[in-house]
């Protein structure tokens, strides 16, 4: 059966979108294979789920993502897609790129420029061998889907930056496939527009929920697209969990800097309590929340500050330490400000817009639940 | 299974190497590696072998090189007319793209179309048009100087050395244009403004500047004009001969063909050209890829530093004009006009002279002329054709499969650009003639020799377009669903369109012209119209000639013509 005949019955419900799943895969560059890009990384990838694949460039979410398109053979380990093994080094087993019906959205759009959008959009239906009629109109539905109705015609020279993302977007999504791919799609895009298709990703996927992959070092495009966000740090999985879960509770030092928590201080355990444990820093005694876990008193420990459930105050706030300001920056919604406490740089961002002088000297408290042990690196 | 393959040769290697593709692709890129070398490598053996290759070695012929006075004389005068040849080129080439790209001189466009359009003229319309300018008693030129002047005056004399330096400096020019003016127009305008802001004049950022950061393509330029000068054929054997002035290429034609044959002699002969070829390929190489460093994407010309020329601008504007019109539209239009000629002498420029009798004799009547015609298209169009599709194989296999032999093959398609057409020829012949029943004596060895002497050529051109295609393109169209050869067919194919049309474009014209290559290829059963020319030199018939050589450029010209304008004809 082709595959359009398939796709016939596909509205949003009874569309193919699979789980993919990913065992084991090891992928080395360089001479004699000493750049690790991928190190034994399993993870399973559910039915209708968006999973983000978040790290700096080299942490091999690229490879990952590459390898399950199959634009790249990895050196070992298995991919399922859906049912069906697509790779499997142990067997030899390995489907070119074009037998496993996946969609994927470029980071440069990859659109192509002597095709006008319908044929971009329509080249999957084409390459399967869908009868014109049929193409026309299902790239028709596709085009409004996508916000594009009418524009057809064009070429692909002739739209915005935000367009051509859409096209490609319809293209990756029109023959129903199994899974879709991103590749840092919204990347090449200004920060406006990179703001309002994050949005509308989002409303597309409300509408007709496929199984997506997505990798991205921003993390901001990570907390809103994910169901579930993966870091990922030298092949590896860092740690994995909701949104919520990464942001609110890092486990590393690693992904407390990835997630953008830029207070990140050495210090001693000095008590085990039932909820937390205390740890003696520059700023005094802290109590933690979470990752108490064999861990004794004396022991060095990172703990992480967030900057937001800080407070910071000309007027003494209980014990809390003083520090000197260094640089007080009002930057629309928030103010950030820099404070030296005893020689240890402190980032904090406030709501107000009220801002110390340099040199000033502020006292610094953090609130209920800024403070988190982290596991060391 | 080769999954743990060097990882060093990256991913998509990795990835190919799983598939039937990647290995018909490298087993042609392999093959097309071993017929561009080997050419070479037997001409090296002939030159060393008493008889045929196989039989005692001996070093008689390379003796010979040195011993042999006529030998000894061509190897002193091939040095003086590649030098002489090499530095007009230059001075002409060089001085228009200048001209043209940098400077107010009035019709620059005109000017740079002028400067390219000898590529399209057959050498043998230089020398026929220049023959009918400048030979001594018949010339144009000289019965101008004669009548005014009064008695005999000779002004300029094509059957000299100077003569044959002035056509292959003309003929040469448009090659060394095309490596300078790109490099003058597409400076980095901010490094001008930089030299200008800093105080240099105008002249002082020429020197300092602008024509240091062209040395490379300059020096690129030169050591093409140098192999190209070395190799000619077609103006030694024809003019050179006459002339008495024996050069490396017609003496070994001369060698190859005349009683008593020197095989061996001629393939010392070659030898010598060959290494000289390779050696400045070597250099030329190695001076683009420095170039490479100083060319500047994305400079676009505008804001360049123009200089003016002041009260020259007009002088000059002629000069280059004048340059221009000698090396394309002066010869044409001298050859045409012999076309009409009942015959041709001095006292034979009258109106009761013209005739159209020599289109009727060469086109009806000669019995050579048509079958010569029909194996000169059908080389040039299966050439032609064969080139593209290989070039393509072959730039997807270096360029996007990094095979395990990309490398090797990428160097050795430098080879050829090095051997000049008559030594290639030899190389080919050398090994052909040992295979009873092969294709020696057939088109197919013409076929052959044309695809080894231009698939650099052409790999070079569709190479650079494979490189414009970004990889994310195919690999869309391959997550779409369409396997490799779909991916090519629907994706680089049409992206491509322009470069491979005006790669094949390039490479017709050239075979349809090409001598030196196939001269000791063909027999009579096989000529072609090119070679058919060298015949009807031999019987001194001017102006059937002339109808003869009109008809090789109509017929190169007819699908320029027609398809130009879909084509892009630079190679990067």
């Amino acid at each position: 059966m082709a595959d359009w005949q398939r796709m016939d019955a596909a509205d949003a419900r009874a569309s193919d979108t699979s789980s993919v799943s990913v065992e084991g895969l090891s992928k080395a560059y360089g001479q004699d294979a000493t750049l690790r890009a991928l190190d034994d990384f399993t993870l399973e990838f559910p039915a209708g789920q968006c999973t983000v694949l978040l790290g700096p460039s080299g942490c091999g979410k690229t490879t990952v993502l590459r390898s399950i398109a199959g634009l790249i053979t990895p050196d070992s380990g298995r991919i399922t897609i859906g049912a069906s093994t697509a790779f499997d080094a142990a067997s030899g087993t390995f489907d070119p790129p074009e037998k496993r019906r996946l969609g994927m959205v470029f980071q440069s759009y990859a659109l192509w420029p002597h095709l006008s959008v319908a044929d971009n959009v329509g080249y999957p239906l084409s390459a399967a061998g869908m009868p014109k009629a049929e193409i026309r109109s299902r790239v028709e539905a596709m085009l409004d889907w996508v916000g594009l109705g009418g524009m057809g015609g064009r070429y692909v020279h002739e739209l915005s930056g935000g367009q051509q993302q859409r096209v490609s977007l319809g293209r990756a999504v029109v023959g129903n496939p199994r899974a879709i791919l991103f590749d840092e799609p919204l990347s090449n895009l200004d920060a406006r527009l990179r703001e309002r298709m994050r949005i509308e990703l989002l409303g597309l996927r409300q509408r007709r929920p496929f199984t997506s992959i997505y990798v991205t070092h921003d993390q901001l495009e990570a907390m809103t697209l994910g169901d579930r966000v993966v870091v990922m740090r030298a092949g590896r999985i860092e740690q994995v969990g909701t949104p919520e879960d990464v942001y609110k509770r890092p486990r590393t030092r690693f992904a407390a800097d990835f997630m953008g928590i830029p207070n990140l201080l050495e210090g001693t355990v000095r008590a085990i309590q039932p909820d937390g444990i205390v740890v003696d820093t520059v700023l005094g005694p802290l109590r933690t929340r979470g990752w108490r876990g064999g861990r004794s008193v004396g022991e060095r420990c990172t703990v992480a500050l967030r900057p937001t459930l800080m407070t910071s105050s000309p007027d003494p706030q209980g014990e809390a330490p003083f520090g000197r300001v260094i640089r007080s920056v009002f930057q629309g919604t928030s103010t950030i400000h820099m404070i030296d406490v005893a020689g240890t740089a402190i980032t904090l961002e406030s709501f107000s817009e009220e801002r110390h002088a340099d040199g000033a000297e502020v006292s610094v408290k953090p609130a209920d639940g800024a403070v988190f042990a982290l596991l060391d690196d | 299974m080769s999954m743990a393959r060097p990882a060093g040769a990256g991913a998509r290697a990795a990835r190919a190497s799983l598939s039937w593709d990647h290995a018909v692709f490298a087993m042609i890129a392999a093959a097309v590696a071993i017929m561009v070398t080997y050419p070479a490598v037997l001409v090296f053996l002939r030159s060393i072998s008493t008889e045929d290759i196989g039989s005692a070695l001996t070093l008689e012929w390379l003796r010979a090189l040195f011993d042999s006075s006529r030998s000894r004389e061509a190897l002193v005068n091939t040095a003086i007319y590649a030098a002489g040849s090499s530095v007009l080129a230059m001075a002409l080439g060089v001085g228009m793209s200048f001209l043209s790209t940098r400077t107010d001189i009035p019709g620059a466009r005109m000017l740079g179309l002028l400067a390219i359009l000898p590529i399209l003229v057959p050498p043998f319309i230089l020398v026929v048009g220049w023959v009918a300018l400048a030979d001594p008693n018949a010339g144009l030129i000289n019965i101008a100087a004669s009548w005014l002047m009064g008695g005999r005056t000779v002004a300029f004399n094509i059957n000299t050395m100077f003569g044959l330096i002035w056509m292959t400096g003309l003929f040469l020019s448009p090659y060394v244009y095309l490596l300078v003016a790109a490099g003058f127009r597409n400076c980095d305008p901010a490094m001008e403004e930089a030299a200008r802001v800093s105080g240099a004049s105008r002249l002082r950022l020429l020197r300092t500047v602008i024509l240091p950061l062209q040395r490379p393509a300059l020096l690129a330029a030169l050591l093409l004009v140098v192999i190209m000068s070395a190799g000619d054929f077609v103006i030694p054997s024809t003019v050179g001969l006459k002339a008495r002035i024996y050069l490396l290429p017609s003496l070994i034609w001369q060698n190859s063909s005349t009683f008593p044959p020197r095989p061996g002699l001629a393939a010392a002969q070659s030898m010598l050209l060959v290494v000289i070829g390779l050696i400045c390929i070597f250099f030329q190489r190695r001076a683009l890829q420095r170039g490479g460093r100083y060319t500047l994407l994305g400079g676009k010309g505008a804001g360049l530093t123009t200089f003016p020329l002041g009260r020259l601008r007009y002088p000059l504007a002629a000069l280059a004009f004048l340059f221009a019109l000698c090396s394309s539209l002066l010869p044409v239009l001298s050859v045409s006009m012999m076309a009409f000629m009942r015959f041709w002498a001095p006292y034979a420029m009258t109106p009761e002279n013209m005739t159209l009798r020599n289109f009727r004799y060469v086109l009806f009547e000669y019995p050579k002329v048509w079958p010569s015609a029909q194996n000169s298209l059908l080389l040039a169009v299966l050439g032609a054709t064969l080139c593209v599709l290989l070039a393509v194989v072959l730039a997807w296999y270096i360029i996007r499969m990094r095979g395990r032999f990309a490398g090797l093959v990428e160097y050795a398609m430098v080879i050829p650009l090095g051997v000049p057409g008559i030594a290639l020829g030899v190389g080919i012949l050398s090994l052909w003639i040992l295979v009873p029943g092969g294709i020696y004596g057939t088109v197919w060895i013409l076929l052959l020799a044309y695809v080894t002497a231009h698939i650099p050529v052409a790999l070079q051109f569709i190479g650079s377009a494979l490189h414009r295609i970004h990889n994310d393109l195919e690999d869309a169209s391959r997550i779409s669903g369409r396997s490799l050869l779909g991916t090519l067919r629907r994706i680089n194919m049409p992206l491509m369109r322009p470069a491979l049309i005006g790669c094949w474009l390039l490479i017709y014209v050239v075979i349809l012209r090409e001598v030196s290559l196939v001269i000791l290829l063909y027999n009579p059963s096989t000529i072609i119209l090119s070679v058919g020319l060298m015949d009807i030199w031999g019987s001194g018939f001017y102006p059937e000639l002339a109808v003869y050589s009109l008809l090789l450029l109509v017929l190169g010209l007819v699908p320029v013509v027609l398809f130009g304008r879909f084509a892009k004809f630079t190679a990067d």
